[in-house]
Formats: C-alpha cells, structure tokens, sequence
C-alpha cells in the first residue's frame, strides 16, 4: 500500500518549489523597496538618488530572467501538476508583474529627475501631494499581495481585490485635484501632466498588486478569477 | 458485429444513486466527479472484482462514451489493469477471479452467461502492454481474426480489410512491400501498431489498452498517441497508463483508482489542473510515497 508524505516523492522536487517560492518574495521585496526609495526620491528633490533606483531596476530585471530559467527547468525536469503546476503558473505570472512594478517605478524616478534636475521652476508641492498618498496605498496593496502568496491566504488576496476598487476611486478624485490646479493657475500644465504620469504609475502598480491576488486565488481555488467582478469572487472565496 | 444472444440476464440491483456522488466501498472514499456520460458505449456500475477473498475493484460505477479515450490512473495495485479487463471478460481466464455488477455494451450485459465471449473480444478488442504479434506474418496477422470470425467471404475482400487495416494503424506504407515477413522481425513500435492494426481488422466497438507505450521508445510512443487521436473518431478508447502526461495528452476524461476505489473521474484538463479529491491530487503531484 503506498504511504502518504507531506512532501513529494522526490524531495529535491519540494527544494526546487521552495526555491522558486522564496524568489518570488524576493523580487517583491525589492520591488517594494525600489517603490519606497524611488518616492523618497521625489520627497528629497533628489535627482542623483533617483538615478541610483533607475539602475537598481536592472536587479529586478535579473531576477526576473532567473526565476524565467528556474522554472522552465522546474518544468522541464518535474511536469508539474495539479497545484504544483498552478503554483508554477502563478510564480511565472507573479514574477512578470514584479518586474512590471519595478519599470513602473523607474517612471516615479525619472519624474524626480524631470522635475528637480532639469526642471528650473520645480511644481507646488500640493501638485505632489496626491503621489505619496497613492505610493503608500499601493504599496500596502503590494505587501498584502505578496503576504496572501507566501500565507496562500485567499481572503487577503480578496483584500486586495477590494482596495483596488478603493485605488481607482483615488486616482480618479487626485485628477480631479490635478485638474482644479491648472484651471486656478494654467502655468501649471507641465507639472500637471508630471504628476498625472506619476498617478498612472501608480496606479498601474496597484494593478499588478491585484494581479497577483488573483493569481493566488487561482492558485488556492483553481478558479481563474481575473475577469470577474469583486462580487462574484467574494462568492468564491467567502 | 452482434453478440450470439439478446437475452439480458439478471444482475445485482442498481444503488439508487446521484451521477455526482456514488458511494465506494468506503463511505471516506466516495467517487468525487461525474461518472454518467449522456453518450455511453459502455456503463458499468456497482463493478466488484475478488481474486478468491480478496476483493480488487469496490464497487465502481463508470461510463465511458462513445467517440473518447478515457484514461485509468492510479499506483501499481490500484485495480484499474484489472478494471479494465472486465470491460471485455479477459478475467474469465483467470481460475479465482470472480466479477458482480453490471457491464454494459450498448445496453447488452457483457456477463449474461448466454453471452459468447468470443465475439465480445472482437467487438471489445485489447491492446497488451508488450507488443505481441503472432508467429505469423505481418499479412496473416491482421488477416487472421477477420477469418476465424468470418469477417470476409473471399481473398479479394480479405486483402481490402488487411490492407485498410494497417493504414488506419498507420503502418501501411512501412509494411506495404513486406507483407509475407514475420510480424515478430518488425521493431517495437512496429510492432504494437500490427496489435492495433489486427484489433482494428475484426470491427471493434471499443479499444482496450493496458500501458501501451510502456515498451515503446518516445517517437514510437508518439506515432501510437497520434493513432489513438485518429482511432477517436471511429472507436470507444480505454487505456490505463502509468504515465501521467500520456493521459493528459491522449484522453477527454481520466479517471483515478486507488486501492480498488474510483477515487475520482473527470474532464482530463480538470483532473490534471484542479483535482478535486485529495487522493488523486496526491497521487498526480508525486506526494505518494
């Protein structure tokens, strides 16, 4: 009769997964950090360290290429299936929307350089003011992402489903603010479109946050929920 | 091809049962997935097999429909070799095995005793996992169940059943101008399509195949995955295999037997992405030991 074991047959199987997932948590954490460094940036008015997150960016791009080998060899060698192979999807497309944040972060630091470099009447800081606010909702977004992924916790993949709701609602009133500047002062043009294409950095960030929560959904579930509503995966899950 | 009787004979009573959930031999090892097809060539239900006091298969209720290829998955001993060789009686050869249930081919009990196994095994023909050609030659082999079935009144006709035969296995342009040597010299591949070419050659309703690739190199296990493909159209397909990726790749269903128990019988995506029964994801993932 054959026994049940916690891990697979082969344990070098369960090491190459355990790989595989810890790298994932790795490039989240540095594209969290880049997140974190590339705002500080444009709060010091600091071009020289914006350029230092620009070329941190090619880490994440490394990354990424590895994580790319390591699961094509995974796949390779082992033919996931069931979970395993839903694993390997979701750290496949999870890996894509890390390095995706990091080249969103890299227009948040080109931004500090645009404004505070070459920019010789840099922008109100209530032009700004709306960017950290995001930066910081978006990132919390990130954080509970990568959390639900290493928990395999569904219903903090369903939180950060909800707060991109939220995320929209937020860009949409800071455009709105962007837009009330230019029509008090239209001088203002210019650092306008600066912080709408920060805005929409953001924003898209907070969208590859959503991505990997419903990648982990499908991972948990099996059920591919990125093209539904909130009310009918809140179904799922709840 | 008819079987020699229509008489339908009485068989053990029918569980009052949902398609979604048949209750196993143990109440913990339900069959998780839907067993019913709205097309079944053969339904089988409540199928127990006893090598003497010990029992292989714990009632198993299964449909295979016309036109797929339904794979059998499962460890070493799981019952899914001898499952599959109720469906055509092969376990009559065996002095202690001893099957209940009802079998059904298009709604003919396969076990009424009146019932003449010989046609059966045309009409549900087998596929062994090592190739095994008679001593004859290529020819005779595909030729000879046809004319002891009586298949064909004249040579002429004879020769179109061989000659359509070994096409339909996809042997024919590799054997064409070597018909009178011995089906035995040819290579192992080769060698399992003539098995096939020969099961094709008596009419088969339905094509067993118990690990047909297991002896095979991989572009020989290729060329046989692309017949079974072709052979959908015209046949019911059953095949048990060990390889998990041939079942992914050759089956619409796939079903999992564990320790005598249909664990669990689904679409084959489903089954090979998101198994519902934790048996059967333990077992595909690699995590039996």
């Amino acid at each position: 009769m054959n026994e049940m074991t916690e891990g697979h047959t082969v344990k070098r199987y369960d090491d190459e997964m355990i790989f595989l997932h810890r790298l994932v948590l790795e490039i989240g954490d540095l594209a969290q950090d880049q997140l974190r460094q590339a705002i500080q940036t444009l709060n010091d008015k600091n071009p020289s360290a914006a350029r230092d997150v620009i070329s941190r960016d090619q880490e994440l791009n490394d990354l990424d290429i590895q994580a790319d080998e390591e699961f094509i060899n995974l796949i390779v060698k082992r033919q996931p299936m069931a979970k395993d192979l839903r694993e390997i999807i979701t750290i496949s497309k999870a890996v894509s929307d890390l390095e995706r944040v990091g080249d969103e972060v890299r227009k948040i630091a080109q931004l500090t350089i645009h404004i505070y470099d070459t920019d010789s009447r840099p922008p109100n800081r209530q032009v700004l003011r709306d960017i950290n606010t995001m930066a910081a909702f978006v990132g919390n977004m990130l954080k509970i992402s990568l959390i639900a992924f290493d928990e395999l916790d569904a219903l903090k993949a369903l939180d950060v489903i909800r707060l991109d709701s939220e995320l929209e609602e937020e860009y949409k009133s800071a455009l709105r603010r962007l837009t009330t500047f230019v029509m008090e002062d239209s001088r203002a043009i210019g650092h306008m479109v600066d912080a709408v294409l920060g805005l929409r950095a953001l924003e898209r960030i907070g969208g590859h946050a959503k991505n990997i929560a419903g990648y982990v959904i499908f991972l948990i579930t099996g059920s591919d929920v990125r093209h539904e509503s909130l009310e009918s995966i809140e179904k799922q899950i709840i | 091809m008819q079987f020699n009787t229509q008489v339908v004979s009485p068989v053990t009573p029918l569980m009052v049962c949902t398609d979604i959930e048949l209750i196993a031999a143990h109440d913990n090892r339900k069959t998780v997935g839907k067993i019913s097809v709205t097309n079944p060539r053969m339904r089988c239900r409540n199928v127990n097999v006893f090598y003497g006091d010990k029992q292989a298969i714990n009632r198993v209720n299964l449909d295979i429909g016309r036109h797929e290829v339904i794979a059998m998955i499962g460890p070493s001993g799981c019952g899914k070799s001898t499952f599959l060789r109720c469906l055509n009686r092969m376990n009559d050869t065996i002095d202690s095995c001893r099957v209940t249930g009802e079998i059904l081919l298009d709604d003919q009990d396969i076990y009424d005793k009146k019932l003449d196994v010989v046609p059966l095994r045309a009409q549900v023909g087998m596929v062994f996992q090592k190739p095994n050609p008679f001593p004859k030659s290529i020819y005779e082999n595909v030729a000879y169940g046809p004319r002891i079935h009586g298949l064909v009144s004249s040579k002429s006709d004879l020769d179109v059943v061989v000659e359509s035969s070994l096409c339909r296995a996809g042997l024919w342009d590799e054997v064409k101008d070597r018909l009178d040597q011995p089906g035995t010299g040819l290579s192992g591949g080769q060698q399992q399509r003539l098995c096939i070419a020969r099961t094709i050659a008596v009419g088969p309703e339905v094509i067993l195949m118990d690990e047909p690739c297991s002896a095979l190199d991989p572009i020989a296990t290729a060329k046989i995955e692309g017949l079974i493909d072709e052979l959908r159209e015209e046949y019911t397909i059953a095949i048990v295999t060990h390889s998990m990726q041939q079942a992914a790749r050759v089956s619409q269903r796939t079903a999992y037997f564990h320790l005598g128990d249909l664990i669990e019988v689904g679409e084959t995506n489903q089954i090979f992405t998101n198994p519902q029964h934790k048996l059967t994801e333990d077992y595909i993932t690699g995590r039996f030991g």
